[in-house]
């Protein structure tokens, strides 16, 4: 795939923070839930390359256990929520019917809500006692799965509809394909192509899901690091030592940044290519001239 | 492209071997639509030869591929029967879908859109035999180099997508690929129209040399008379869901009895000069009439040259006529016939 007009450049920040959050174990200087009090909120140095925290924690080792925590959960979340709304869209799409009708609607009650609404919400639910056999983390990821499912549902049917009425499926059809088989190697490839480029471009909004929630102290609980919690802890030393905001506040914008151009560029794909650049400018240039061409009418009148 | 079926095209007359390969019996197709009931078949009768090589022709919207569709139960019919090699296609179909596939194909008037866009030739041709699990990969291999020989394809296509073939080629995968699971019966909507005329002729002798070398029951739905008089040995003419006319081809042609069929066979233009000379074509005025709702009496009783009082009270049954088939009409009948 190709992307016109987007500068690698902007796809760094993603693919270092998979990178880090991959190789976290071996980029780690310090363990980053151990407490120093001895070197509390010190400034970088080659002990601590980016510093400590008000615990004494370690900000560098921080940072990049922050991005395997989030990367982990990305991982589950998307993956999950992938699954999910793969089977109900195909399932939605290909059986038609009242189960389709039953399926959209749930679809769109999903979709009507935005997503962090519904993971709050969930969030509120799984606290109670009923849930005390999950961790805090795997609810957070549940809860997220169960908000996030409805996208891929909604695409996977799109596509699952549109290919079903393409005549070579007819064709599979008349030489005695099951329905299996014409699901397994006709429709899903067309499915998965469509929902994993996507998936790949949502895990921004996806990170900074993870990060609000934790942010807001429903997430990934202490003393896991995790960046939404890091902001949290610097924000009452933001005037003395403000590197404990910045840094963790810069690392999310970038990955979020660097996903969110990713998404659009796949976004751009769809569009055909003549109307992006020379077809925007020639009609422009077109509504130009007419505009002028008014302008001289009324100046005769 | 290379065509070694340049000899004479025409089947031999094996219309007479033992019984029909298909019988359609009083079939109706009837769609509801949001404009009312479009009775898109409505009453049709056949029967089909063993070893015939049948053409349906007629204009765009006479049933003539729904008909076809029915047929195979690419369609549901909403009455009616159909049997094929003596057995009730709807329970065939049932009992043993793979079975019914293995002994009756289906060839689509356009062959891009009938062949996955992400697979090679190599697979499309491949896949009939993996979903029946017959042979292992060299079996398969093997099988596909034969089908491409039938269809006078180079081994060259096999690694190219669908996109990248000439019309004709297609037509020939599409084809081939019909030929895997080696059908007795073959039923082609329309497989020349999505064709340049300068292939179609070789598409066209590709079908009659295949029903020649592979003793093929061929169905071929066509509003392309020339092509069906070319090659055909049994035709059936339909108007508005229902069959107007039907016989063996050669005297068919010789002689259409009914004012459709003449209207429409004077539409074709003729490679004799001397009966080209003396071609007059009937004009036939406005569409067809709706199928939501076909006309009282005889359907073509609105466009007919020759209509009469009776034409538009009742509706004429196929009977026989002088040419050994039967007609829909009420002027025609053994002794005698409208000539427009």
């Amino acid at each position: 795939m190709r992307f016109a007009r987007l500068p690698w450049l902007v796809l760094t920040p993603a693919l270092i923070f998979v990178f880090v959050g991959v190789f976290a174990p071996l980029l780690m200087t310090h363990d980053p839930a151990v407490q120093d009090y001895t070197a509390i909120l010190q400034g970088p140095s080659t002990a601590h390359w980016l510093g400590t925290d008000y615990l004494g924690r370690d900000l560098w080792s921080r940072i990049v256990g922050g991005a395997r925590t989030s990367l982990v959960a990305m991982a589950f979340v998307l993956v999950a929520a992938l699954v999910i709304g793969v089977v109900i869209g195909s399932v939605a799409g290909y059986v038609g019917g009242l189960v389709e009708t039953v399926l959209i609607s749930l679809i769109d009650i999903a979709l009507a809500l935005p997503s962090l609404v519904i993971a709050l919400a969930l969030m509120g639910v799984f606290s109670g006692e009923n849930f005390d056999w999950l961790s805090d983390y795997w609810k957070m990821v549940l809860a997220l799965t169960l908000a996030w499912w409805a996208n891929y549902a909604r695409m996977s049917r799109a596509v699952v509809v549109a290919e079903l009425q393409q005549p070579y499926i007819e064709a599979a059809r008349v030489m005695g394909a099951s329905h299996l088989w014409i699901f397994t190697r006709h429709i899903l490839p067309h499915v998965l192509g469509l929902v994993v480029v996507y998936a790949s471009a949502d895990a921004g909004a996806l990170v900074l899901a993870i990060a609000t929630l934790s942010f807001l102290g429903l997430g990934v609980a202490p003393p896991t690091p995790e960046w939404g919690q890091m902001l949290v802890d610097g924000m009452s030393y933001i005037e003395e030592y403000p590197n404990l905001v910045i840094i963790p506040g810069l690392a999310l914008t970038a990955v979020v940044v660097s996903f969110n151009l990713l998404g659009e560029a796949f976004a751009l794909q769809k569009v055909p290519r003549a109307l992006r650049g020379r077809l925007l400018g020639r009609k422009r240039a077109e509504r130009k001239a007419e505009d002028q061409a008014r302008v001289s009418v009324e100046g005769q009148a | 492209m290379t065509d070694s079926d340049a000899s004479d095209p025409r089947p031999r007359d094996k219309a007479a071997n033992s019984g029909p390969a298909i019988e359609v019996e009083g079939l109706k197709v009837h769609f509801r639509t949001s404009a009312g009931l479009v009775r898109a078949v409505d009453g049709v009768d056949l029967a089909v030869q063993n070893g015939a090589f049948h053409g349906i022709v007629g204009e765009s919207g006479c049933g003539k591929t729904t008909l076809a569709r029915a047929i195979v139960g690419l369609q549901s019919a909403t009455a009616g029967h159909v049997r094929i090699l003596g057995r009730d296609r709807a329970d065939w179909q049932r009992a043993n879908r793979k079975g019914f596939a293995r002994s009756v194909q289906f060839i689509f008037q356009d062959p891009l859109g009938s062949m996955s866009r992400r697979q090679s030739v190599l697979q499309t041709l491949e896949e009939p035999l993996r979903i029946h699990g017959i042979g292992n990969a060299a079996a398969r291999r093997r099988k596909v180099g034969e089908l491409l020989d039938l269809v006078s394809l180079p081994a060259s296509v096999l690694d190219r997508l669908p996109r990248s073939l000439s019309g004709g080629q297609r037509q020939r995968v599409s084809i081939a690929r019909a030929l895997a699971l080696d059908p007795r019966v073959l039923l082609c909507d329309e497989p020349l129209s999505a064709l340049d005329v300068s292939v179609r002729a070789q598409i066209v002798n590709l079908f009659a040399r295949l029903q020649d070398q592979l003793g093929l029951t061929i169905v071929i739905v066509a509003h392309d008379l020339a092509i069906v008089r070319e090659v055909c040995s049994a035709v059936t003419v339909m108007y508005l869901g229902r069959v107007a006319e039907e016989g063996a081809a050669r005297p068919f042609f010789a002689d259409p009895t009914h004012p459709y069929s003449q209207a429409l066979l004077s539409a074709v233009p003729s490679p004799d000069p001397r009966v080209e000379a003396t071609r007059v074509p009937v004009l036939l005025e406005g569409d067809p009439p709706s199928p939501l709702n076909p006309p009282a009496g005889c359907r073509f009783s609105t466009r007919c040259p020759v209509v009469i009082e009776a034409c538009r009270v009742t509706e004429p049954q196929l009977r026989a006529v002088q040419h050994g088939g039967r007609s829909a009409c009420h002027l025609a009948d053994t002794s005698g016939h409208p000539i427009l």
